[in-house]
């Protein structure tokens, strides 16, 4: 547990950090695309927390910072739901009975 | 690397869509068969009758093995969500970030790992805007299954013909990079929104310096996770 609990901190100061020192550049393929020319055929798509912000969160960096803890959230979410759908849930599980 | 919606075609978005599927069906099914064994009770409840009917019968259930390789993977694909975060500038204009395809598959094995970067790249889509959602497959498959499963067997030859394990690691992430930037060219080239002859040679040319970088992160990683002792040497899935 001690290992999962060192992980998860690695996890926040990388997400964090990241948010605050991001680059502003484009990307290597969206790079590609404005020198050559066919950035204009991509569609903007938007979700909940397009480009790794929080909508109701002013400041850049925060606003990062927390759309980042958010989808590491997400993540370890849907697994500890997965894990716990086939241990705790399972009504046939050793651990159980 | 992650393509937006409108690069390629959506005839080309859905065989890879189907590509993509298959692809993770197997990676599913082979972690499946890692972490689940007949569940030993069921057996010993029936141990009165037919040997045939308590071993068709025994359901199979997680086994305490299993669960920690959920609980690795799922780290692992935060883990990496949030070191993609990390865009890092490079010369002229340009910015990389990381793919972890490599980084995964060495943790974890060639099929769990593929799993945990799949993961990564569907939460992008659905909850960031990050990767158009027509093209979802088309990014499983240069990400996860080129930059990840693929790569794995690349890395294990490089490990064999180097034997240095942070050698070959290196090596395989800046692999992992070229072959899904070229992998992301060709998506595009036939599609018909650039010419593949311009559009490949430009990629390779800038993936080339992100692969570096993605190499450094990938042996800086490996480095941390091995001193927290979450990687070892333990048989990988």
């Amino acid at each position: 547990m001690k290992v999962y609990l060192k992980v998860i901190l690695l996890i926040i100061v990388i997400a964090v950090s990241a948010s605050f020192f991001a680059s502003s550049h484009p990307d290597g393929l969206e790079w590609v695309a404005e020198k050559l020319g066919f950035i204009e055929t991509a569609k903007e798509s938007s979700s909940i927390m397009t480009d790794y912000t929080m909508p109701f969160i002013q400041h850049a960096g925060i606003s990062t910072a927390v759309a980042g803890l958010a989808g590491v959230g997400l993540i370890l979410g849907l697994l500890w739901g997965v894990k716990l759908f086939f241990t705790k849930l399972n009504p046939n599980h050793p651990a159980r009975i | 690397m992650h393509i937006p919606n409108g690069f390629v075609d959506p005839k080309i978005s859905t065989g890879l869509a189907f590509a993509a599927a298959g692809a993770l069906a197997y990676c599913l099914n082979k972690v499946k068969q890692a972490v689940t064994a007949p569940a030993l009770q069921q057996a010993l409840a029936g141990a009165g009758e037919k040997v045939t009917t308590i071993t068709s019968k025994a359901r199979k259930v997680l086994t305490q093995n299993g669960r920690q390789t959920i609980e690795k993977i799922g780290l692992m694909a935060g883990l990496i969500f949030a070191a993609q975060m990390f865009n890092f500038p490079i010369a002229s204009g340009t910015s990389g970030h990381l793919i972890g395809g490599a980084l995964a598959v060495i943790v974890l094995g060639p099929a769990a790992g593929t799993l945990a970067v799949a993961l990564v790249v569907i939460i992008q889509s659905l909850f960031f805007a990050d990767g158009g959602i027509l093209i979802l497959g088309g990014n499983i498959v240069n990400m996860a299954v080129i930059g990840g499963l693929l790569t794995y067997y690349i890395y294990v030859w490089l490990k064999k013909l180097t034997k240095s394990f942070v050698v070959s690691a290196a090596l395989a992430a800046w692999c992992s990079v070229m072959l899904a930037a070229t992998a992301t060219s060709v998506e595009i080239g036939l599609s018909g929104t650039f010419a593949l002859s311009a559009v490949l040679p430009a990629m390779l040319k800038t993936h080339a310096v992100i692969g570096v970088a993605e190499g450094f992160i990938t042996v800086a990683l490996l480095g941390i996770l091995r001193n927290v002792k979450f990687y070892n040497n333990e048989e990988k899935i």
